[in-house]
């Protein structure tokens, strides 16, 4: 799908104006993963690394199919691999396709103190600009789902794009392209949340996933990346989805109220400083050079 | 205990040593390194005063050298705990001086308790800025190195950054005064931090225990 | 596979079994998804352990790997008990209806009527039809017993053959016609015996029987159900016949012929399909010919031999496609060895193999460690970690005089002389002289791949080969023309086959695969035309289908059943047409499927009697009255001017014309029904019949090396292999890429075996069968749940068989050097020759 040009509409540590701002696109773009339907092959990893020119990390064996324990700065898509036993017994394997949900308030933009590290398209993509990036990681602090991953080398923190150079130039995602079953679906945010609800209810009703839903949480706005799950109410047992993802509170505090409050009490103290040299001016030396002092030192000692 | 205790022989001018040599080189080393946490921090704090990051260097050099200057800085607090802790230690006369602050802020000392070598303001200064600085760093340290922070205490950091955010504030309310007070408010200090020296009517004007201890002119303290 | 990957979307059911195509072939396992997503199909996964297929499933079913015929036995027993059968299908369409001999004897004992078990081989002449016309609401008398079958002295008896007019009962009542017979034989298969032989419980059998055959719930005859396999079935001492019972299953729920139906075999590499088609296997020639025997004297006794008359009731008819058996032969021949083959020398026949015994891939091996088999050509394919018992051919190459090895990599085949164990001294003591050939991976090759669904589809090279590296056809070439040169020079016993065989290429030396498509389509050699349409092709011209292939050596071609892939009209495998005006996904201007572009197999069933679709909404053929032809949306695999009146049978390569319930005569080497028999290696003896426990006809081999564990000796745990989706084969793990998903083998252990022996997941273990060992790290996992057999408590794991000594991490020395093939026994079925990978006994320790 084309989207035209990628305008931004926000931009992280940034002061002056944005030039997408209030800007309306016709769409959001969105990633709709239908985890009933994901069969770990691992397809969006190879096209993911390849597409981002990625070259190959030493992995090891720990006792599970998912390829390392945890996103890293070279590796933005990863499939999280999850035994579950049902308290009757039944057994399910959970696969679950981990990147970046794309936050339609994203917790990594909000706490980014680097004017234009990160920014945030009109149709939704929050894409890291490494350029700008000062590598102090509050991305990682603001993120509720764990996903920037900082690179120690050089001191920069990546993430999944959602194929951001891709989608301007009118093409799905790399992921998108590889998946082999359709589990993997790109296209506006109405017309993907439309087909993950559509599909919900198909499970819902035709097989045994009574609680299947779609996993497009309020709490940071909505994402750009939404999921179909067998079972809504356990997000947990997908490798660690959030049930109620926000940007953190301490996040919220420290990039809104006390941000005021400290601009405020700076300001104030500067006037205050400033308001006392005008009205009692510098101090004054009032003692003499040499002389007496014990006599002077006593009258000046009050009782 | 340390030798600033003591006041050097009387310079030709009759000024007096206020500061030594390692005191004016601890100083300037917790100030100047403060300092550039300070800007590059409020450059990291605030949109509008990103312009200080790029201003020294980049916003990745600012990055890069906030956190290792802030460790300097914590050590030159360190250091100045070492040489001052005694210097600093809060007294009954202290209390009694800070009950009448207002006559200081109002500039009639005279009606305030004499002072040893420093009064009871630079004394709240100080273990503001100590205390400060500690935390600072604490809470420095999960922000510098947050990868190594494991997923189930993410949390952590979250309240690293507001004790960060909240001790820098403090120590920025402190340092404001601070400034102003060393570079408008008391003429003389500068001279003092710089040169080491103070006249003679200067120290017995603010600090007239120490200078009389110092000078020999009186009993000693307490 | 009957059917196609696309059709498989087109289901409302199926069933994967022995197969995992989530893992082995993820790409075309988006069309099962898109049947669950569009048509809210029912996805039933049986298999050994929980496989990322079963992910997915409705409903997973553990079993215990080998047990397959005991599961779908008891399907067959369910569907007739409960009235799940399509009738009308089973009537017209298969030969349940006909009779069979008295004196057949079903095997209670485990043993089929006529069997000699000094040989162990069956005779089969009681597994035949019964001669004679309607029986319909006649004789349902039992008879008694037959008489023994007496053979004067000194006179040999013709060998049996099919009745022409075979005896039926079309209410199925006879107590000898086949689906009487059918419903006794599986009458033992009861939930009961179904969950002691396989381990799945009764109430989770029955759910899996109840949803598998739901299509055929009060009658319904619209739904279609698909049966999903892949070499999961093959690799058993039972194989072929696990596939028969899924094949007799469809066609008592009128599932084949049937878009969404059928039988479908997944093929685990990119050209298996095309490797058999063109006679990848000992005893075929191209197009599944019968290869001669050393009886077949002429030309005129082999073609007696493998052209079958047709056998059917009187009143029906049949279009016994392989009658046609000369026409295929003469062109084939002709293809081979061109002006040299004519009349006059019985078309050259004699330069054709006679095959004595059987060639297959375990004797080969066999051969070779008994020292018989002097040297071996290894083009692509590993044939020391394929194994079975990879330590016997490794030991068989250290017998052999050379070995040559055309491979992209380094192999454990040409590395065989440094395998694991071998001392410097030992290697010293190697006579075999090994040449590794620079082979050309298949981005560097142009050519066809032939797919599981019979497509035909061209690739063209993406980039030369590397280096020295040449294809495939320059290799084979220049080795075949100096082996030529040498017979000019010295001639030999029968120099005729390789000094005559027709090699006219512009580059003889590196002949164009286009030239070589070209040849196997064939070509008119004189003017030909068709008696029913009036068309000419013109000598020389490229033959559009195999209805012109004459027996009269007017034409050629190279293999009749690709007959009309490169035509007048080019290379119709080249096609990339994507309409679809069906939306049935036939795609026909899409590549070319054999035979003659049809996509869906025996798609005259899809029909009812009287020419009608079963499910109006998927039509796929059907008959047109007004044009009396028979019209479709697929390409009708059927005679097209047979009215439905005339009751011609839908399966055409057939001499009965129809789908076989019962295999007559010598179809099958180990019984005209499927009969559950337990691995060669089994942790209990057979509960149907103990004193039989395994499939009588399969012999196990003798070398010293050939040895077969028991759970007496310790080898208690049932041991299972398979891929990964991270590798293919033995070549990736010299990919970084696929070396970074799965850095290393492992060995999957239930957690509760794995609790009991104090593994934990990560820790090194080692597996041990009656062959060899196998070292890799435990993944402890509850996808695998211990099993109770027979009331016994039992545990099976799963052993990637990716793993070798020669790899990335082999070489770096981060993974112990061992072949899960160490593990397998040589053992096979006795009608495919397929070796038993699958359902071995071992032991596990801490390593």
């Amino acid at each position: 799908m084309s989207n035209g040009p990628l305008d931004i509409k926000a931009i992280s540590g940034h002061a002056g104006p944005v030039p997408g701002r209030n800007t309306s696109r016709t769409y959001d773009v969105c990633k709709l993963i239908d985890v009933t339907t994901c069969i770990g092959c691992k397809a969006c990893e190879v096209a993911c690394l390849e597409w981002n020119g990625y070259p190959f990390r030493e992995t090891v064996f720990d006792n599970t199919y998912q390829t390392m324990p945890d996103l890293a700065w070279n590796y933005y898509n990863l499939i999280r691999f999850n035994e579950h036993v049902d308290g009757d017994g039944t057994v399910s394997w959970l696969m679950r396709k981990d990147q970046c949900m794309h936050c339609a308030e994203p917790g990594c933009l909000i706490a980014c103190p680097a004017d234009g590290a990160i920014v945030q398209y009109s149709n939704g993509i929050v894409d890291f600009q490494q350029e700008h990036c000062i590598g102090c990681e509050y991305c990682v602090t603001g993120c509720p789902f764990n996903i920037p991953k900082f690179n120690s080398a050089t001191k920069k923190v990546h993430k999944c794009t959602l194929c951001s150079d891709r989608v301007g130039a009118g093409l799905e995602p790399a992921c998108i392209k590889a998946c082999p079953t359709g589990c993997l679906h790109f296209g506006s945010k109405d017309d993907m949340k439309a087909l993950a609800e559509t599909r919900a209810k198909q499970l819902r009703e035709q097989t045994s996933h009574h609680n299947a839903g779609v996993y497009d949480p309020a709490g940071v706005g909505g994402t750009h990346v939404i999921y179909v799950l067998h079972d809504i109410d356990h997000p947990e047992r997908y490798g660690g989805l959030p049930k109620n993802p926000r940007v953190p509170w301490t996040v919220r505090l420290w990039k809104g109220p006390l941000k005021w409050l400290g601009d405020i009490a700076i300001a104030v103290g500067i006037a205050g400083v400033a308001a006392h040299y005008i009205r009692y001016g510098p101090k004054k030396i009032t003692e003499p050079e040499s002389g007496e002092t014990a006599e002077t030192a006593k009258k000046g000692e009050p009782q | 205990m340390s030798a600033a205790s003591n006041v050097a022989q009387s310079s030709p001018t009759g000024a007096i040593e206020r500061y030594t040599f390692r005191e004016r080189v601890m100083h300037w080393i917790t100030g100047l390194t403060y300092l550039y946490c300070l800007a590059t921090g409020l450059a990291f704090y605030s949109p509008h005063l990103y312009w200080l990051a790029t201003m020294l260097g980049s916003g990745p050099t600012s990055r890069f050298w906030h956190p290792i200057l802030g460790v300097v800085f914590l050590m030159g607090t360190l250091w100045m705990q070492n040489l001052w802790r005694r210097d600093m230690e809060i007294a009954e006369t202290d209390r009694r001086w800070l009950d009448r602050v207002e006559n200081y802020i109002a500039n009639r000392d005279e009606l305030l308790p004499l002072q040893e070598r420093f009064n009871a303001g630079q004394k709240l200064f100080y273990w503001l800025m100590f205390y400060g600085a500690l935390l600072l760093l604490l809470s420095g340290f999960f922000l510098w190195l947050p990868e190594y922070i494991p997923r189930q205490a993410a949390w952590i950091r979250g309240v690293m950054v507001l004790i960060h955010e909240i001790a820098a504030l403090a120590t920025i309310g402190a340092f404001i005064i601070h400034v102003y007070m060393g570079v408008f408010m008391v003429p003389g200090s500068m001279t003092a931090i710089t040169t080491g020296f103070v006249s003679r009517a200067w120290a017995r004007t603010h600090h007239r225990l120490w200078y009389m201890r110092a000078t020999g002119d009186a009993p000693a303290r307490k | 596979m009957t059917n196609g990957w696309i059709d498989i979307k087109n289901t409302d059911m199926m069933l994967i079994m022995g197969g995992n195509p989530a893992e082995n072939h993820p790409c075309g396992f988006k069309w099962p998804v898109e049947a669950k997503r569009q048509r809210n199909a029912k996805m039933i996964v049986v298999d050994p352990r929980f496989t990322r297929t079963a992910a997915v499933a409705d409903l997973f079913l553990q079993i215990r790997a080998g047990t397959d015929i005991a599961f779908l036995g008891g399907l067959i027993r369910y569907a007739i008990e409960n009235q799940r059968i399509a009738r009308d299908y089973l009537i017209n369409y298969t030969n349940a209806a006909f009779l069979i001999k008295n004196g057949f004897k079903l095997p209670e004992d485990g043993l089929y009527s006529g069997f000699d078990p000094a040989a162990q081989v069956y005779d089969k002449s009681t597994w035949n039809y019964e001669e004679g016309g309607n029986l319909t609401g006649k004789n349902r008398v039992a008879d008694p017993p037959a008489a023994t079958a007496t053979t004067q002295p000194g006179q040999t008896p013709a060998p049996p053959s099919l009745p022409p007019n075979v005896a039926y009962d079309a209410a199925l009542e006879h107590p000898r016609c086949v689906f009487q017979l059918l419903k006794k034989q599986y009458s033992r298969y009861t939930p009961e015996m179904v969950e002691r032989i396989t381990g799945i419980p009764k109430d989770q059998f029955l759910k899996a029987a109840d949803l598998f055959t739901s299509i055929r719930k009060d009658g319904d005859t619209r739904k279609a159900g698909t049966i999903i396999y892949a070499v999961g079935w093959t690799q058993h001492t039972s194989g072929s016949q696990i596939i028969r019972t899924a094949a007799m299953l469809q066609l008592l729920l009128g599932n084949v012929g049937r878009a969404g139906g059928g039988v479908n075999a997944l093929r685990g590499h990119s050209n298996i399909q095309g490797a058999t088609d063109i006679a990848g296997v000992f005893d075929i020639l191209p197009g599944y010919l019968k290869v001669p025997i050393p009886t077949d004297q002429d030309y005129a006794t082999w073609i007696k031999r493998t052209t079958p008359a047709s056998s059917k009731p009187k009143e029906w008819d049949s279009w016994n496609y392989w009658s046609n058996t000369p026409k295929f032969a003469v062109s084939f021949l002709k293809a081979m060895f061109g002006d040299a083959a004519s009349k006059e020398n019985d078309w050259a026949f004699s330069y054709l193999p006679k095959v004595d015994r059987e060639y297959s891939w375990a004797h080969i091996w066999d051969d070779m460690y008994a020292g018989q088999v002097k040297g071996l050509l290894a083009f692509g394919m590993n044939g020391v970690a394929i194994g079975p018992n990879s330590q016997k051919n490794i030991d068989a190459l250290k017998k052999a005089e050379w070995l040559v090895v055309c491979e992209i990599y380094p192999d454990e085949t040409s590395s065989f002389w440094k395998s694991p164990g071998v001392t410097p001294d030992a290697m010293k003591n190697i006579q075999t002289e090994v040449y590794r050939l620079p082979g050309a991976g298949f981005a560097e090759k142009d050519g066809t791949f032939v797919n599981s669904a019979r497509w035909l589809q061209w690739k063209w090279a993406a980039l030369p080969p590397p280096g020295e590296a040449k294809v495939d056809q320059e290799i084979l070439a220049r080795i075949f023309l100096k082996v030529r040169e040498l017979y000019q020079k010295e001639g030999g016993k029968l120099p005729d086959p390789i000094l005559k065989l027709a090699w006219n290429y512009t580059d003889p030396y590196n002949p164009s695969l286009a030239e070589v498509a070209r040849e196997i389509n064939g070509r008119a050699l004189a003017d030909v035309t068709d008696p029913a349409t009036q068309q000419t092709i013109k000598a020389g011209q490229q033959l559009p289908g195999f209805a012109f292939l004459r027996d009269d050596g007017s034409t050629s071609s190279g293999n009749w059943l690709y007959c009309g892939s490169w035509t007048e009209a080019g290379p119709l495998m080249q096609r990339r047409g994507t309409e679809d005006p069906s939306g049935l996904g036939i795609y026909p201007n899409w590549g070319w499927s054999w035979p003659m572009n049809r996509r869906v197999m025996y798609n005259r069933a899809s029909c009812d009697v009287n020419g009608q679709p079963w499910d109006p909404d998927r039509r796929q053929v059907w008959w047109n009255e007004a044009q009396k032809r028979w019209l479709g949306n697929d390409v009708p695999d059927f005679k097209a001017d047979s009215a439905p009146k005339d009751h011609m049978g839908p399966f055409i390569m057939n001499p009965e014309g129809v789908g076989r319930l019962f295999v007559p005569l010598a179809g099958m080497a180990d019984g005209p029904f499927p009969e559950h028999y337990e691995p060669i290696e089994s942790p209990i003896a057979n509960p149907l019949h103990p004193n039989q426990s395994n499939n009588p006809v399969v012999k196990k081999y003798k070398s010293d090396m050939d040895k077969y564990g028991t759970p007496e000796q310790g080898f208690t745990v049932v041991c299972t292999t398979y891929r990964l989706t991270e590798h293919y084969h033995y070549w990736t793990k010299n990919n970084p890429m696929n070396v970074q998903l799965v850095p290393e083998m492992f060995v999957e252990i239930p957690a509760e075996l794995a609790n009991e022996m104090g593994i934990t997941g990560g820790e090194k273990v080692k597996v041990t069968s009656a062959r060899g060992t196998y070292l890799a790290k435990a993944m402890v996992t509850r996808r695998i749940r211990p099993m109770t057999i027979d009331g016994k408590k039992v545990y099976q794991i799963g052993v990637p068989i990716h793993q070798g000594y020669r790899g990335i991490q082999e070489d770096a020395g981060k993974v112990p050097r061992t072949v899960a093939n160490m593990l397998s026994p040589v053992v096979t079925d006795p009608n495919a020759y397929t070796p038993e990978f699958k359902g071995f006994l071992v032991k596990l320790e801490k390593a």
